[in-house]
Formats: C-alpha cells, structure tokens, sequence
C-alpha cells in the first residue's frame, strides 16, 4: 500500500521546550497505526503537526506528496481531523454540522446532501440526522465527529484520543469503524494510551516518550520484551510501609535493584528475573503485604508507566 | 470553492447558531428596546408650549402686608411656577432639605416696605430668600428670574395705581419670541428619540462585545481545531465572523427604531439615507468591536469584565444615556475622540434635529474611521496570534 502521510525528522518546540524531537513516521494506505505514550509524550502534537495546525520547526510532513508549505488547501483536504474534544456545534443538527464543515472542504448541493446521508448511515447516525447534537450521548457525539471527518472523503484520518470519553462497549463500536475504513483504504493515525486500543485495534504502533520515538512495530513485537530490558515489578501494599521497613528492605536489596515507594504504591527493577524475584523475596520477608501486583507488558507498557532508560529508534518510517 | 462563498458560508452558521436560542436572541432586541423606553419615558418633555414644563416651588409669607399677601398670590398663580404656600420658613427648610422641591421662595418681615418704592429713591431695599437645594441652582436662577418679573410688574402697578390705562398698558415693554434652533424648522426635541438612538447604540457594542467573546470561546473549543486544519484561511473566519455580527447589529437597529416609531413616534425627520448609512456605520462598528475584543481580550472573563467597563464609560461619556449637554465643557471635548460621540450626533440629527444628508456624513465618515481602526487593529493582533499558535508559541 503506498504511504498516505509520512512525518520526516520533525521537530517541535513549545518555548524552550521540545515537544517533538525528529519524529520520523510514516502511515500506508489501509493501515491504523497508534500513538502510544503517557501525558505530555508528544501524541497530540504529532498529530496536530500532521493535520497542518502546527508548523514544525524542522522537519517536513507530506500527505500523499503534498506538502503544507507548498499546497496548503491541497494538503488540508488530504486529511481529516478529529480532535479530542467534540469539535461539533451543540446547537446545530448532525446533518448541519457536517454540511458546515462539508461546504468549508468545497463540497455543495446534491453531492454534499449525498455524502452527509451516506456518511450518517455508515455510522449508524442516519435517523439522527435532524437532532440536535446538544441532545447525544458521548458515543453518538464521537460517530458524529468522526463523520465530519470523512465527508470530504480524506486520504488519512487524524483521531486524537477518540476513546477517551466513551465506554467499553461504545469503544469497540469505535474500532470497528475504523477498521471498516481502513478497510476502505484510509490511513489511519490515531492517539492513545490504552494498551488494549494500540494492541487490538492498530496495525503498527509507534511509542512516544518526551517527545522521542521509543518504539515502533507491531503490537506484537512490541508486547515482548527486549533482550536488554530490565524486569520490573509494580506492586500495591495493603499499608503504608513506615520508613524504618523501608531502610531495612534497602539493606536487604543488591545495589542494581531498584527499590521505589510511593505512597503504598511499590516497584521494583532489576537486570535479570532471578534479581527481580530476590528482591520481591526480600519485600515480602520483611512482613509488607502487597495486594496486587503486577509486571508490564513489553515495550508499550514500560513506555506508558514512563520507565527509564528505555531506548529511543530512529523513526517509525515504513523503510525501517 | 470560492472565497465569497465560504465566507457566506461560515456568516450562514454564525447566524444560525445566533438564533439557534430563540429567547436568548430575542432579548438581544428586546432589552434596548425595553430600556429606551424607560429612559424616554423619564424625559420627556411636554412638546406644547401653553404646556411648557412649570418650576415647583414652595412660597413663605412672612409679612402680613396687603402688598405681600398679593406677590404671593401673584407667585401662586403664575403659569411659568408650580407654587405652594407652606406656613413656615422651618417646613420650606426641611422640605427643600429633601429636594422636595428644589427651591423657596420667602417674602420676610418688612417685605411690605417695597410697596412704597420709586425709582430713583435711595432707601433700604428689603431682602427676599430663595432657599435652595445644593444641586438645584439652575431652578434658583429661574426661579429669581419669575419672582423679580413678578414683583416689578406689582411694583409698577401699585406706583402707577392712578395713572389712566389697562393691565396692558403695564406689560413688558418687549415680546419674547423663543425659538429652538435644529437642522430642520419646527423640530422639536424628542426623548424617545434620543433615548432610542442611545440605548440602540449602547446595545450595538454590547453585541459586538457579546459576539467577540463568542469568537473567543469557540477558539478555545476542538471545533477551532477542526477549522484551522481545513482548508479555510484565517481571514475568511474574521470576514465569516464580522459580516454575521454586523447583520444582527443592523437588524437590532431597525428593529428597535421600528418599535420606537410605531410605539413612541421616533421618526427620522431628517435624511432617511443618512440614517441607513449611520446604521450601517455603527454596525460596521459593532462588528469590529467585536474583532477587537477577541483579538485583545485575552481570557473570556478578562475580555468582558474590561468590555463592560469600556462600554458603559464610553455611552456615558458619548451622551448615549443623557444628553451631552449635561457634561462639563472638557468631557464633551475629549468625547470628540469616542466613536459613540459621532454616531449619538448622527441619530440625533437626523432624528430629531431634522439633519440632511450632508449634515450627517461627518458622523458616517467618523464612525466609519473608528470601525477601520479597531478592524486594523484586531486583523494585526489575530494574524500574529495565529501564527505564533502554528508556531507552537502561543
């Protein structure tokens, strides 16, 4: 499939604060990838960056071989945005929110009447049309917002956290959705920070952290972890560990293993399992209780909890 | 799509989420309408001149004199005063105290000793008090001004008691002949008018005022988003904004000096052309008010709290509430540098006043002037903001 948006070495500062640090990325046709990271990893500026609304410092974003600089409405209507927050007017109707915003992508008449039928249909909105999108619910808003999205029919869909209000149910419908247009020859870039969201309902999955491109690949490859990962345990405690325990677990412990409490959260990390496990041994000798506990999974977890000293790749382009 | 067509169709979905609340927009009509009114209604001014407004005053007699007794009643039933005798200089006090009325009028002991004046005599003259309240010197003067009318046409009358001839033969040696002086002979002044003409544009910037903050919310909504990655330049968004906010300004003017004219018999007695292009002045003018409030207002609460303030100064000042005569001499001159001072004059004139059209271009050019200002101004300040936004520096 030929690549529909692709990101090159692009670089983003808020102040003196780099946002985006020569994220290298590229989308296919037919494809859904996912943006994976915590908050203030750069999701959502990467998106903004490729939907035209920020101007990278550096870098070049092309949408089918448009580029922005050069052809501004040709490379506006390649793309379709959705922003996190519903980006619909509550007084109006379904059918006039997407007439507006079909008429501001140069679509009229008959044609436009058309698509915004069509496209209500094929998202289960076509007998709401002429309600007052005031009046949805959080899931009905979003099949609504992704509509506008689609009318003029673009080659890369832009979803930034489209999940994040709804519920389990109204998210799976989402992802079938969007799976239906990948189906259709879409490309699909979407945010994040579900890990079920980037391993289900992705193709590729690119993980970002401060900015930088942790990694990238398939949700598979990125659920393992790598062989120079370290193993890492987070637990909950059933109390508060007072400080003395706290210093006697520390003596206990072989310098390499990490030892963190927060609160009566707990985590733990060390090179190697037979580390790890000494050390969960030590906690638990010392009387602590912990209720839950649990290690992340591979790459996309350990990027989502902001561990450190993860290693950053060089791009997520579809050459690499 | 070309670009007068996207600029009529973002105007199309700014009308529409204008009228998207019924009662909301309505009141947006009703409320000048309600308030001119009231402000028309409190002054108003009988138009007739048998009717003409009389000065409440309150009358003391001190003196028991013949003579005394008939200034009195002369004062009693004077057309130009509405005069009620009180027993005692104390109930005057206490009654002007309260500014109920403004003025009396006390004819003291030994007030008889005029009866026996001539001209030309050197003798004690005897005192007259007019007690007054701090803020009614202008009655004090008109109130000394009937009095001394009325004494001297008694005085006269008691010297010349036998003298041969009529009460005519003792009137002023001259006729009074008022006229007021406007655009136009036979105008007269019309509270409703003003009062319309004021509240109209009071409420014309308090709509464009309403319509920035608007502009601002819906910049920091994800529709805002959704708008600057389709292919819509800024520009188009501010023409969108302008062109729907300046439309309901106009039809709030019609609107409200339709019900004025139909309620209250505000009508243009001057140039009804000069009128249209004073409303479209001042619409124009509202819209960029509007403009100018996004484009500097910061956060919405900051933007209104200093709108509000600005306005309010700038319609007092300007003469939209009360009259600018009613000012001090320095406001009324630095009121020359506000857009509400033009277009206040403009209605007026071709209101009331009876102005033509010539008359009126002074106010459509000024009001115009100031409408291109804040339209440069607010252009500037969004363009820079938009691009420090893309930059990633806002």
């Amino acid at each position: 499939m030929p690549v529909a948006l692709s990101l090159d070495a692009v670089r983003v500062r808020y102040g003196k604060t780099i946002a985006l640090d020569g994220l290298s990325l590229d989308v296919q046709r037919g494809e859904i990838v996912g943006l994976l990271g915590p908050n203030g990893s750069g999701k959502s500026t990467a998106l903004a960056v490729a939907a035209g609304v920020l101007i990278p410092a550096e870098g070049a974003v092309t949408v089918e071989g448009v580029r922005r600089e050069r052809d501004p409405f040709g490379f506006a209507r390649r793309i379709g945005l959705v922003p996190q927050e519903c980006a619909l007017y509550d007084e109006l109707t379904a059918a006039e929110n997407l007439i507006f915003f079909g008429k501001l992508y140069g679509l009229s008449g008959s044609d436009l009447r058309r698509r915004v039928v069509r496209t209500l249909s094929r998202l289960r909105m076509g007998s709401h049309a002429a309600t007052r999108v005031g009046t949805f619910s959080g899931g009905m808003k979003q099949r609504v917002n992704l509509a506008a999205a689609l009318l003029h029919d673009p080659a890369v869909l832009l979803l930034d956290e489209p999940t994040a209000a709804l519920d389990p149910a109204t998210r799976d419908t989402l992802f079938a959705d969007l799976t239906r247009l990948k189906e259709d020859g879409h490309a699909v870039l979407l945010s994040t920070h579900h890990l079920d969201e980037a391993e289900l309902g992705c193709d590729r999955v690119a993980v970002l952290e401060r900015g930088k491109l942790l990694a990238a690949g398939r949700p598979c490859e990125l659920l393992r972890c790598g062989p120079k990962d370290r193993h890492v345990l987070y637990g909950h405690l059933h109390a508060k560990l007072p400080k003395f325990r706290e210093r006697a677990i520390r003596q206990r412990l072989s310098a390499k293993v990490a030892f963190d409490i927060t609160g009566r959260r707990l985590r733990l990390a060390a090179d190697s399992a037979e580390e790890l496990g000494l050390a969960l041994a030590a906690v638990l000798i010392e009387g602590v209780e912990i209720d839950t506990f649990r290690t992340p999974v591979g790459t996309m977890e350990r990027a989502l909890r902001g561990e450190p000293d993860l290693p950053t790749v060089a791009s997520a382009t579809t050459n690499h | 799509m070309d670009r007068l067509n996207l600029i009529l169709t973002l105007a199309a979905k700014d009308w529409r989420l204008f009228w998207a609340d019924r009662r909301a927009a309505l009141l947006c009509f009703a409320v000048p309408v309600v308030l001119a009114s009231a402000f028309g209604l409190i002054f108003a001014r009988p138009t007739q001149e048998k009717s003409a407004t009389r000065l409440p005053v309150l009358i003391v007699v001190e003196d028991s004199g013949p003579f005394t007794r008939m200034v009195a009643d002369d004062l009693l039933a004077s057309s130009r005063l509405e005069a009620v005798e009180v027993a005692t200089r104390a109930e005057a006090n206490q009654r002007i105290a309260e500014r109920r009325p403004g003025v009396a009028i006390v004819l003291p002991q030994g007030f008889e000793a005029l009866k026996h004046w001539e001209p030309g005599i050197a003798a004690p003259r005897p005192r007259v008090d007019v007690l007054h309240h701090p803020t009614a010197s202008a009655e004090r003067q008109w109130a000394e001004g009937v009095l001394t009318d009325l004494v001297m046409h008694r005085t006269a009358k008691e010297a010349f008691r036998d003298a041969p001839g009529d009460e005519a033969a003792l009137a002023l040696p001259f006729e009074v002949a008022a006229a007021a002086v406007t655009g136009s002979s036979g105008a007269r002044f019309n509270s409703y008018s003003h009062s319309f003409s004021g509240m109209t544009l009071q409420y014309l910037l308090f709509w464009g005022m309403e319509s920035g903050l608007l502009f601002l919310r819906e910049r920091q909504r994800g529709v805002w988003m959704r708008m600057r990655s389709a292919p819509v330049p800024l520009w188009s968004m501010i023409a969108g904004k302008a062109l729907t906010t300046a439309a309901v300004a106009l039809l709030m003017v019609l609107v409200t000096f339709g019900v004025g004219h139909l309620a209250f018999g505000v009508a243009i007695t001057g140039s009804f052309l000069g009128f249209l292009l004073i409303a479209l002045a001042a619409s124009a003018l509202a819209s960029t008010v509007g403009l100018l409030v996004a484009a500097i207002g910061g956060t919405e609460a900051r933007a209104r709290g200093v709108s509000i303030l600005v306005i309010l100064g700038i319609s007092m000042i300007g003469g939209l509430w009360l009259p600018a005569f009613l000012l001090p001499g320095w406001l009324r001159d630095m009121a020359l540098s506000l857009p509400t001072t033009w277009a206040m004059r403009g209605l007026d004139g071709v209101t009331w006043q009876g102005h033509g059209f010539i008359a009126a271009l002074p106010s459509v050019l000024a009001i115009s002037g100031f409408a291109l200002i804040f339209l440069g101004i607010a252009l500037v300040r969004l363009t820079q903001m938009e691009r420090r936004l893309r930059r990633g520096m806002a």
